[in-house]
């Protein structure tokens, strides 16, 4: 495990390639100074940018566990912090009562550490080392929920009333992903560093082919990684991510597909667009984004 | 150092940004952390102080005001061979951010005049990136635009954004709706109950439903002075229909017209007389003639108008037996908070008789107004 007092960007760079994780000078500064500051780093922008992969390559770096919490609508304390188990509590409080057990006996038992049931942000807290705990999609929770977090995030502790204070040993790093469904609230922006992560561009998404698929030709490489930036420059429902790039070029080499051609990419093409329209839309300018793809 | 950071800070201020204290601690002790090299900086700074990507073409701006002097002329000389290349910067980049400065290694030795494919992919990326971002920037100053301010233009440029916000509208009621359809047995507060009798569950405890879906009336000013403001609200409406039992529009500048809203436009059931001037005392009295039996107990009513009566009487008592009527009345003011009550504005007379009354001089703030009244659904 590395200590934060003896990080540095290089070494930060370092375990970005070791996770296999190609970027941009920029993120690997954020990243630096997210650890470096121990404050939780908000990540923004668009679906399959690879937002969540930091949160996998933050704990690959720290060489520690990933703890995740997935928001979604809905999501309260219960299911975010820490839950009493109550049948494991109810069977206790009837165990007990046949040995006729006082009520101050009984509720010292239900009460302790193995009635409780730990979510992950209580297991981030409790954690015995330093985690890397992982907020995804933080923008699908409720708002009353980010509120709670604001508090959680700001001193680490986390108090059950029948149990007293719970103090993070150590501050976990703490990545936050928002697809912006709504807007987040100045106070948890105001907690966090920000980056915003953008689709990484031409040159380095055709490094990540590389280094994902390195049996790909050079040239196949190429074409795919200029026919996908074209297609993000179009309007679209939904831009295709750096892992349906992937995909598709993976597709394409299994079809035994060298040489990017009209025929190719339409038998092919819905592993990147998803949706029908999008597909229709793209249809008919098959041949200038080849064009320009082929420069 | 700190000198020039706290200038710095409070450039960004003057350019708009909210940087708060807090934030300007980081900053300081992020650049602590990883020193002043020219490459790092501008990023170690943004990361602390930009919490949102649509501010960041401003941060740039005054980042090179204040830290790229030395640098002028190296920014100069790139610019002068882009345009040498011809091609490539679309318009619209000439006056704003000059070009990122690249990460060093590749600048100095690089063949300049055929742009070698990496330059070319550089400055792809670069113009991808401001496109996004001037985008971002672009919806971000619509949102906060008043409306009063908005040209015909700038009233079509919001479409899209308007869609935007109806879904994120949608959306958010869909969360409240499912939230409450829950009405099963809490077993947390059944047992903590529960210990009060030994531990027998004697005193279930259930989670509620919550009252049923609304009806919603809205009446909303069309003159002149309001009419964006009205067509906008309108538009935001329209994914509402699906959480209320029933949707009633009206549209009135001195008498209250039925209307309806068909792909985006306007159609009212009866004339709209345009030129009339505003009357909200004649309004909501034929209103409440003609329609009372829509005021229900579960009515939300909306009314959006600057309450701007042209000297005739505000008839505050009609409101005040709508009010009583209704569940929720809630009144959208498209006029500034400094200017209500100001002339003709007798907003202050139908204030009491509102269970809210918002204000909504922009796109931002209407949409928070929406989401408010609808949080007692």
């Amino acid at each position: 495990m590395t200590s934060s007092s003896e990080l540095t960007p290089a070494l930060v760079r370092q375990g970005l390639e070791r996770a296999r994780y190609l970027t941009t000078p920029r993120v690997e500064t954020v990243l630096y100074l997210a650890l470096a500051l121990e404050k939780p780093l908000l990540i923004e922008g668009p679906a399959g940018a690879g937002k969540t992969e930091i949160g996998k390559v933050l704990a690959e770096i720290l060489a520690t566990e990933l703890v995740r919490l997935q928001c979604y609508e809905g999501l309260d304390e219960a299911k975010a912090l820490y839950e009493w188990n109550y049948q494991k509590q109810l069977l206790r409080i009837q165990a007990d009562r046949a040995q006729e057990l006082a009520w101050g006996e009984v509720s010292r038992h239900i009460f302790s550490h193995e009635y409780l049931l730990e979510r992950p942000l209580l297991h981030a807290v409790t954690a015995p080392c330093k985690i890397v705990l992982l907020i995804d999609e933080i923008d699908k929770a409720d708002e009353q929920f980010e509120a709670f977090l604001l508090e959680v995030l700001s001193e680490f502790q986390v108090s059950i009333p029948e149990l007293g204070t719970v103090r993070a040993r150590h501050r976990p790093a703490v990545v936050l992903t928002s697809n912006r469904a709504r807007e987040l609230s100045e106070a948890l922006k105001r907690r966090c560093l920000y980056l915003y992560l953008d689709f990484p561009g031409l040159e380095i998404e055709r490094d990540i082919i590389r280094l994902k698929i390195p049996e790909l030709s050079e040239r196949l490489r190429d074409q795919v990684a200029r026919f996908v930036n074209g297609l993000r420059k179009l309007d679209l429902r939904k831009t295709p991510s750096i892992a349906e790039t992937l995909d598709w070029a993976r597709a394409l080499r299994a079809l035994q597909i060298t040489e990017l051609d009209a025929s190719g990419i339409r038998q092919t093409l819905s592993l990147v667009l998803k949706h029908e329209e999008d597909l229709r839309r793209v249809d008919g300018k098959i041949g200038s984004l080849l064009a320009s793809s082929a420069r | 150092m700190r000198d020039r950071l706290l200038l710095f800070i409070a450039a960004l201020r003057d350019a708009g940004l909210e940087v708060s204290v807090g934030e300007t601690l980081d900053a300081m002790r992020a650049v602590g952390a990883i020193g002043i090299e020219t490459a790092t900086f501008r990023e170690t700074l943004a990361t602390t102080l930009v919490k949102d990507e649509a501010d960041r073409p401003a941060f740039d701006a005054v980042f090179e005001r204040c830290f790229s002097l030395p640098e002028r002329e190296r920014g100069r000389g790139q610019r002068r061979r882009s345009v040498a290349d011809g091609e490539g910067h679309g318009p619209g980049q000439a006056g704003t951010t000059p070009p990122r400065t690249p990460a060093s290694t590749h600048r100095r030795d690089e063949p300049r005049p055929p742009a070698s494919t990496r330059q070319q992919a550089k400055r792809d990326r670069h113009e991808e990136h401001l496109d996004r971002r001037g985008k971002l920037a672009r919806d971000r100053a619509l949102t906060r635009m008043p409306f009063r301010e908005m040209s015909t233009a700038d009233v079509e440029a919001c479409e899209a954004l308007l869609e935007i916000l109806a879904a994120r509208f949608r959306a958010h009621l869909s969360r409240r709706q499912r939230a409450a359809r829950v009405g099963r047995l809490d077993l947390r507060r059944t047992l903590r109950r529960s210990i009060a009798t030994g531990g027998v569950p004697m005193d279930p405890a259930v989670r509620h439903r919550r009252p049923g879906p609304p009806d919603l009336v809205a009446l909303c000013d069309v003159s002149y002075s309001v009419a964006v403001a009205s067509r906008f609200l309108l538009s935001l409406l329209a994914p509402a229909a699906t959480f209320c039992r029933r949707v009633r529009l009206f549209a009135f500048v001195d008498q209250p017209v039925e209307v309806s809203l068909e792909r985006g436009d306007l159609v009212p059931h009866e004339a709209i007389d345009w030129h009339a001037r505003s009357d909200f005392g004649n309004v909501l009295t034929t209103f409440w003639e003609r329609n009372a039996p829509l005021l229900t107990r579960s009515t939300i009513l909306l009314i959006l108008g600057d309450a701007r009566n042209n000297r005739r009487p505000p008839r505050a008592d009609i409101l005040r037996r709508c009010h009583a009527a209704v569940r929720h009345v809630a009144w959208l003011n498209p006029d500034p908070l400094a200017r209500w009550n100001t002339g003709d504005s007798v907003i202050a007379a139908y204030t009491p008789h509102c269970d809210a009354v918002l204000a909504a001089t922009n796109l931002h703030e209407l949409s928070a107004a929406l989401r408010q009244t609808f949080r007692t659904l």
